[in-house]
């Protein structure tokens, strides 16, 4: 059974009301608030005695409201919208109480009221009346639901809002720590709690930012933004080993402060027809190792920069999501030649003869030219610090191979080889 | 000596092509190469790109990685030297937001150490190990156990691990090797107005060829 308070200006009085009863109370946008009151039978008693002892309170805090007491949430807010006073319905009686209400007091949609009122149908009760097989042939779903609701059959949990959770541990250490595993340990413990609460608040981690207290030094900060919202501890466990692993901390630890930035989690619907692809923690935890030989930032998905500057590009994070459609491959059969760039570019020594090159020597890079295409000058981005101005030159050298060398401020380089 | 009937490693030569059907049902195609890998490269397989330079191993490589990406697989590039061009790779048709890229600092030890574990964390559809331009003396350093490792990680997975090298690395690890010659370049108009037009290369599949009647072919690689 459910309670429901309903007074059209004292929407906060109504709420520290209800609370005084429950501690699990919806409030609807109307300014109702709904609670329930089986709990209270072994306390208080009948519904009866418990509407008494509800209105006594209210009456205590001088508050005007109507009260409803029903089997179900939704017709209890019905019938204290529009019933004045208290009203009591018995499981079975839903639908005859709620009978004489106007279709506006079940919803505010225009068109759907319009159409009703064309049939004839005004009332509640005449709603009711109505076949549910029919209302669902003309109304769809929609007109389903208000009958149901005219009939006072729809049961549902309460709308309670979620509770505001801050998701931070901060330890204090009876000694300083110096290594690692007993610090990660503790970690565990902290993240264990913490990602229980974030699963049982269906919530997951974007963001883990950790604060070390050191012993005579600044505090250590870092934080692990993650690609994908984790709820996993020992995946995170394991990504906060890697980043100190990479970056120690200068100083014993005296304590630690874990706090987790809290998002939606990530929702995937797998298909039986779509190509794999890497779980993405176990590929964070894969990067992260990656990155801790190599470094950050040699690790990430290419990606070209908007210009006409040779070799522009950035690494950005990797792509997991399912493809929506496959692309077709757009040349067909044509294969193109591709270049393999040598960074930094190998500085050359280059004779010319005629103006075009005719010899070259650099580092890996040695012969006569055979055959040569150039120069094709190339120039931009003078309003920057990124300015280039080159002529480029296409040579096929005796070793057999075919490469880019350019021309710039006097000096030659080996850009790349086709291959 | 008769082969127990019911042991599924043995097979008769009449169940061959049904092997072969059920071994190739979800391999990767290629159309460029439809002649000479006729039932596409299987999954689960290492395959032996080399070649020297100029002879369009890196051009053959990034068309399989094209192929894959634009089916929605996620690939990565373990570059040894740093030599990987994205712009040539996007005009190859390779989804670069599709692709992960490893630059290894010319440090062979890290390479490996960097497709292994990529390997073990599954769910790549193609791996390119970019060892080209890399000194013999680095490779051979390289212990051969690797290359059954990496041939472990990926059986019976839809990873193909491609090891584009100057000389086959994988050797018996690997199921194709795909060797690479240059025949000519070609170039158009008259001095000094010439231009690049491409190179016509001759790849080789030097294994299985009993599978794979046409073992060589000639490609033109536009530029």
């Amino acid at each position: 059974m459910y309670a429901c308070l309903y007074a059209q200006n004292s929407p906060d009085a109504l709420l520290d009301l209800a609370l005084e009863f429950s501690p699990y109370v919806e409030q609807t946008s109307s300014g109702a608030v709904i609670f329930c009151i089986d709990p209270l039978r072994q306390l208080l008693g009948s519904p009866y005695q418990i509407s008494s002892e509800i209105s006594r309170a209210g009456y205590e805090r001088k508050l005007q409201a109507n009260l409803a007491i029903a089997s179900n949430p939704d017709t209890a807010i019905l019938l204290a919208r529009h019933v004045t006073g208290i009203t009591l319905v018995t499981p079975g009686e839903e639908c005859r109480k709620l009978a004489p209400l106007s279709l506006s007091a079940l919803t505010s949609d225009q068109a759907m009221l319009a159409i009703l009122l064309r049939w004839g149908v005004k009332t509640c009760d005449d709603l009711a009346l109505l076949p549910e097989a029919g209302v669902a042939e003309r109304l769809g779903p929609g007109g389903v639901y208000l009958r149901n609701l005219a009939l006072g059959v729809i049961h549902r949990p309460l709308r309670i809002p979620a509770e505001t959770s801050n998701y931070q541990r901060r330890v204090e250490l009876e000694h300083p720590i110096a290594l690692l595993e007993p610090l990660l340990f503790l970690f565990s413990g902290a993240l264990v709690e913490l990602c229980s609460l974030l699963r049982s608040q269906a919530r997951a981690a974007r963001l883990l930012a950790i604060t070390l207290d050191l012993e005579n030094h600044p505090p250590y900060q870092a934080a692990l933004e993650f690609p994908v919202p984790l709820t996993d501890h020992l995946t995170m466990l394991k990504l906060l080993q890697l980043h100190l692993e990479r970056h120690p901390p200068e100083a014993p630890i005296l304590a630690f402060h874990l706090h987790i930035d809290p998002d939606e989690p990530r929702r995937v619907q797998g298909g039986l027809f779509l190509p794999p692809t890497p779980l993405p923690d176990k590929l964070q935890i894969t990067l992260a190792r990656i990155a801790g030989m190599v470094g950050e930032e040699n690790v990430g998905a290419p990606q070209r920069l908007n210009t006409h500057r040779p070799d522009a590009f950035r690494l950005t994070a990797l792509n997991l999501a399912p493809p929506k459609h496959t692309t077709s491959q757009p040349q067909g059969n044509i294969l193109r030649l591709v270049i393999r760039i040598f960074r930094p570019a190998l500085e050359a020594r280059v004779r010319l003869v005629e103006l075009a090159p005719k010899h070259i020597h650099a580092p890996g890079v040695k012969g006569a030219v055979l055959h040569s295409a150039g120069p094709w000058k190339t120039s931009g981005e003078w309003w920057t610090d990124t300015a280039w101005s080159r002529h480029e030159w296409d040579v096929a050298l005796d070793d057999g191979a075919l490469y880019r060398i350019y021309q710039q401020s006097h000096s030659w380089f080996v850009q790349g080889v086709y291959d | 000596m008769a082969a127990p009937p019911s042991d599924p490693r043995w097979k008769t030569a009449a169940q061959l092509p049904q092997t072969i059907a059920e071994e190739y049902s979800d391999s990767l195609k290629i159309p460029a190469l439809s002649t000479l890998l006729m039932n596409g490269l299987a999954r689960g397989t290492l395959i032996d790109a080399s070649g020297p330079r100029s002879s369009g191993k890196t051009s053959l490589c990034l068309q399989i990685l094209a192929q894959a990406t634009s089916a929605g697989e996620v690939c990565a590039v373990v570059d040894l030297h740093n030599s990987f061009h994205p712009d040539s790779a996007a005009a190859s048709g390779v989804q670069l937001d599709r692709l992960l890229w490893v630059r290894c600092k010319r440090n062979p030890e890290y390479t490996m150490r960097a497709a292994d574990l990529l390997l073990h964390a599954g769910g790549f559809g193609v791996v390119l190990l970019d060892l080209a331009d890399a000194p013999a003396r680095a490779l051979n350093q390289i212990p051969i156990s690797y290359w059954y490792r990496f041939q472990r990680a990926i059986q019976n997975t839809s990873t193909i691990l491609l090891i584009c090298a100057n000389a086959p690395q994988a050797k018996a690890a690997s199921r194709y090797s795909l060797a690479c010659q240059t025949k000519s370049f070609s170039w158009s108009g008259q001095k000094p107005f010439t231009r690049l037009q491409g190179v016509t290369v001759l790849p080789q599949q030097r294994k299985l060829a009993a599978l794979h009647p046409q073992n060589f072919l000639q490609l033109f690689l536009v530029a």
